[in-house]
């Protein structure tokens, strides 16, 4: 894999700069050694007066996409390392369409024109200044041409997956079809009798040499990373890790889970999780962590890439030594989210499940209560530990957290272990809700924290909320509003800040539910208070402002400022400054919604999916998202952790409230 | 400019050599040959300089934040003119003047430079990315949308060259 510089973030850098440049004078030197300072000589394709422009086009289209196949099969380049632009059909159409008028016009386009230009041609010029003029009034119809430019949108898509051929065999295809085109353009000019002397000179050669070349592709062996030839939303997951990654990573210690962490995610049932023993049968028979896999070293690749983990893969054995070793393999061979657990089996047992009475290093808050939670949990006995949860049987066809549709809502309604929070305002609540839901004002879940408004409490007064409200740690909690399903997702954060997973927000909300005449009540659950556990570790998703300053400056992270465009604009502001933080991007919670019939939902995920792939360049790529007071931002933070799947998504939950106040912070306009 | 002028160079050397020029940019780059985008770069700084509030409130061009000609295009497109120059100088291919047919009127072809630069510069962004950076490089990585530009281009030039043919009648 060759670190280009679109690999390495870099391209905007000064070295990207010179590099740039360098190719550039290499680009523009031989666009007028093939005559294209020329514009009649390039209008003359349109004439059939002459053709060098096909000429020129199909054989350098040709050369570069076998030399990039080739270079595909070594492995030196694919999707990871070289940019593919998306595909937009209808604007790239339409684009198309306009594009060759003004080709056709003027005799011009961009990059020969520059050369034009470099040759003295004073309508290069003209044509130049006025390609400028066009990009200033596309910025200015932008708005109205917004549809137009995103109409027909399919992501990377390559055309051989369009057309459903192998790719080998469409580059064989597109081969031929230019050996053809070059054979058809000669014979047009010997026709016209106006071919420049010597101008078919070197056809024979070169489309031997290309179909040679197209046909070695075919037998050329195709190792593996050739899976990146396929778009790379298609394949998620399987990028193969440098060495340089993989020593950053365990320098970093970011391959390893703690005991505690991985204990308390069990304990919460999160999904997708996938638990591996290495140990011998023997011992996995005796005793093994709740729904490990029992496997051995060598089908761990082929394990992973059948079962296709979607959430954390942890590896575990007695120590640390064959794990490690293990996830660096796996981690070569480009399976993700691999870690091993820290101290190993030995050490879950001593730091997660030693009887507190057998302890003689002083306790944290909180963990007494917790090691009862994992005793109870971790050591019941067999055949009883697989279910997390009574309510587990009931959901295990739905991802937690995810979306929860009402059929199955009414299908599970008073099940155990399932519990209805309604986040609607207190009136509504009180003229009908849905039965066995239990009213709770979003508010009592946030207050000042060291001075600034309207943040999220922390973990301890998140528990003593989550315990009047009889919550427990392994409830599969389903939350209900109308019509803001960030009232849902900010209720969401306060229990990912516990650590509990296991929550699902009521697609179209009430309004669905009303609509679709399902069961409805106005009476009080009965509610006995619980005693919800405090975690010992901070959240791990919410940031500061120090953090986000670093990431706005370094730019390798992409900050999302999910307010409406006229505050991100400083068009409105009802804060300290106007603006945003500089390198934001802005993406409005509400293009996350759509409306109908009253209902608000989250768009498909496809379309999400779309949207953001265009804002965030890979899946675990960072990002931080803000908004004013965290509220719309938790919204945003649950599409891209939660519904689409990106790893490192942070919350800068102060948001724009404490970034405009601190004047110290650099704002852009 | 005493030198003889040369005739260009041979269309399937010239395109082979723009292949591997492509081929380079690939690998150094990790991304392809563009030229409209340093020009829409130039747009927007120039923008800047007489609508700052606006161009940054703008929801196009203000994504490129207050320094829109730090991007690599930029000097690609500049490394274009400069080679574009030292080749054209060297080989004698350089001449002032503009370029038509002898029976057309200057007005006339610049006027036709200009209306298809403003359709050119319009049709790139729509399109996100011109000859170069759509039509070469997308088709050379068989990006469906880049094909489909490439078609579409050549569609509709050949379709409407006809209305234009008077501009290079001598």
């Amino acid at each position: 894999m060759i670190e280009t510089f679109y690999l390495a973030n870099g391209l905007n850098t000064p070295a990207g700069f010179l590099a740039a440049f360098l190719i550039g004078l290499a680009f523009g030197f031989v666009l007028e050694q093939a005559g294209f300072g020329s514009s009649r000589r390039i209008a003359g394709v349109f004439y059939f007066t002459d053709l060098r422009v096909i000429k020129v086009m199909f054989s350098a289209l040709v050369t570069a996409a076998l030399g990039l196949a080739y270079l595909q099969v070594f492995g030196l380049l694919g999707p990871e390392n070289v940019h593919y632009s998306p595909t937009v059909l209808g604007a790239q159409a339409v684009g198309g369409l306009i594009f060759g008028v003004g080709f056709a016009m003027s005799g011009w386009c961009p990059g020969t024109s520059a050369v034009g230009m470099a040759s003295g041609r004073l309508d290069a010029a003209v044509f130049l200044a006025s390609a400028i003029l066009g990009s200033l009034v596309f910025n200015e119809l932008y708005p109205a041409l917004k549809p137009l430019y995103g109409w027909g949108g399919q992501g990377v898509r390559l055309v051989h997956q369009s057309l459903g051929l192998g790719r080998t065999g469409f580059i064989l295809v597109l081969t031929l079809a230019a050996v053809a085109v070059f054979q058809a353009v000669e014979r047009i000019d010997r026709w016209r009798a106006q071919a420049p002397q010597g101008a078919g000179t070197g056809r024979r050669s070169l489309s031997l040499a290309l179909v040679i070349l197209a046909l070695g592709l075919v037998v050329a062996p195709t190792p593996r990373p050739l899976k990146a030839t396929a778009a790379p939303a298609a394949e998620p997951g399987l990028r193969a890790v440098s060495e340089a990654e993989l020593l950053a990573a365990v320098a970093q210690a970011a391959d390893h889970i703690e005991p505690e962490e991985l204990a308390q995610r069990l304990l919460a049932g999160e999904p997708g999780l996938t638990l591996i023993d290495l140990r011998t049968p023997a011992e996995y028979q005796t005793f093994h962590l709740p729904g490990a896999v029992n496997l051995a070293l060598p089908e761990l690749d082929s394990f992973l890439r059948t079962t296709r983990p979607q959430g954390l893969v942890v590896l575990y054995s007695n120590g640390m030594t064959h794990p490690a070793q293990a996830r660096d393999a796996l981690q070569r061979m480009g399976h993700r989210n691999v870690y091993i657990l820290t101290d190993g089996l030995k050490g879950f047992m001593e730091r997660c499940l030693k009887p507190v009475s057998l302890r003689t290093e002083p306790l944290q808050p909180g963990l007494a209560e917790k090691v009862r939670a994992w005793r109870a949990f971790f050591l019941q006995p067999a055949g009883a530990k697989e279910k997390p949860s009574p309510a587990a049987e009931g959901a295990t066809d739905l991802k937690a957290p995810g979306l929860a549709p009402t059929d199955w809502l009414a299908a599970n309604l008073g099940r155990e272990g399932i519990r209805l929070v309604d986040l609607r305002d207190q009136a509504s609540y009180n003229q009908g809700h849905i039965p066995g839901s239990i009213r709770l004002d979003l508010e009592s879940l946030r207050g000042a924290v060291r001075g600034v408004p309207s943040m999220l409490l922390p973990a301890r007064l998140l528990a003593g909320q989550m315990s009047l409200l009889g919550l427990g740690p392994t409830d599969l909690v389903v939350l209900i509003t109308d019509s803001k399903p960030r009232d849902a997702t900010l209720f969401g954060l306060a229990l990912e800040r516990l650590g509990h997973l296991r929550y699902l927000i009521l697609e179209g909300g009430s309004i669905r539910w009303t609509a679709e005449r399902r069961p409805w009540d106005q009476k009080l659950p009965m509610v006995e208070v619980s005693a919800y556990p405090v975690p010992a570790q901070e959240d791990g998703f919410t940031v500061g402002f120090e953090e986000v300053l670093a990431a706005s400056r370094e730019k390798g992270t992409i900050i999302l400022d999910v307010r409406p465009a006229d505050y991100f604009k400083g068009l409105k502001s009802d804060e300290a400054r106007a603006g945003h933080i500089p390198g934001a991007v802005n993406r409005p919670f509400q293009e996350d919604l759509t409306e109908s019939g009253g209902q608000t939902v989250f768009k498909p995920l496809a379309e999400l999916e779309k949207a953001y792939a265009g804002l965030i360049p890979a899946k675990d790529a960072p990002v931080i998202v803000h908004c004013r007071t965290g509220h719309q931002a938790s919204q945003t933070w649950f599409v891209l952790k939660r519904l689409l799947g990106y790893t490192r998504v942070k919350w800068y939950d102060a948001g724009w409230t404490e970034w405009a106040a601190r004047e110290e912070l650099p704002v852009e306009k | 400019m005493e030198k003889k002028v040369k005739e260009p160079l041979n269309p399937y050397l010239a395109g082979v050599l723009l292949g591997l020029v492509l081929l380079a940019s690939y690998v150094v780059l990790g991304a392809g040959l563009g030229a409209s985008g340093g020009l829409t770069r130039l747009a927007a700084a120039l923008e800047l300089v007489l609508a700052p509030e606006h161009t940054l409130g703008s929801a196009y061009f203000g994504s490129y934040g207050t320094t829109p000609l730090s991007y690599y295009l930029v000097f690609m497109l500049l490394g274009v003119f400069l080679g574009g120059l030292f080749s054209a100088l060297t080989s004698g291919r350089f001449s002032a003047g503009l370029e038509k047919g002898a029976a057309f009127p200057a007005w006339g072809r610049i006027g036709l430079a200009a209306g298809g630069g403003l359709l050119v510069g319009f049709a790139s962004r729509l399109a996100r990315g011109c000859t170069s950076g759509q039509a070469l490089t997308g088709g050379a990585q068989l990006l469906t949308g880049s094909l489909v530009f490439l078609v579409c281009m050549f569609a509709s030039g050949y379709a409407l060259a006809w209305l234009f043919r008077r501009q290079w009648r001598d």
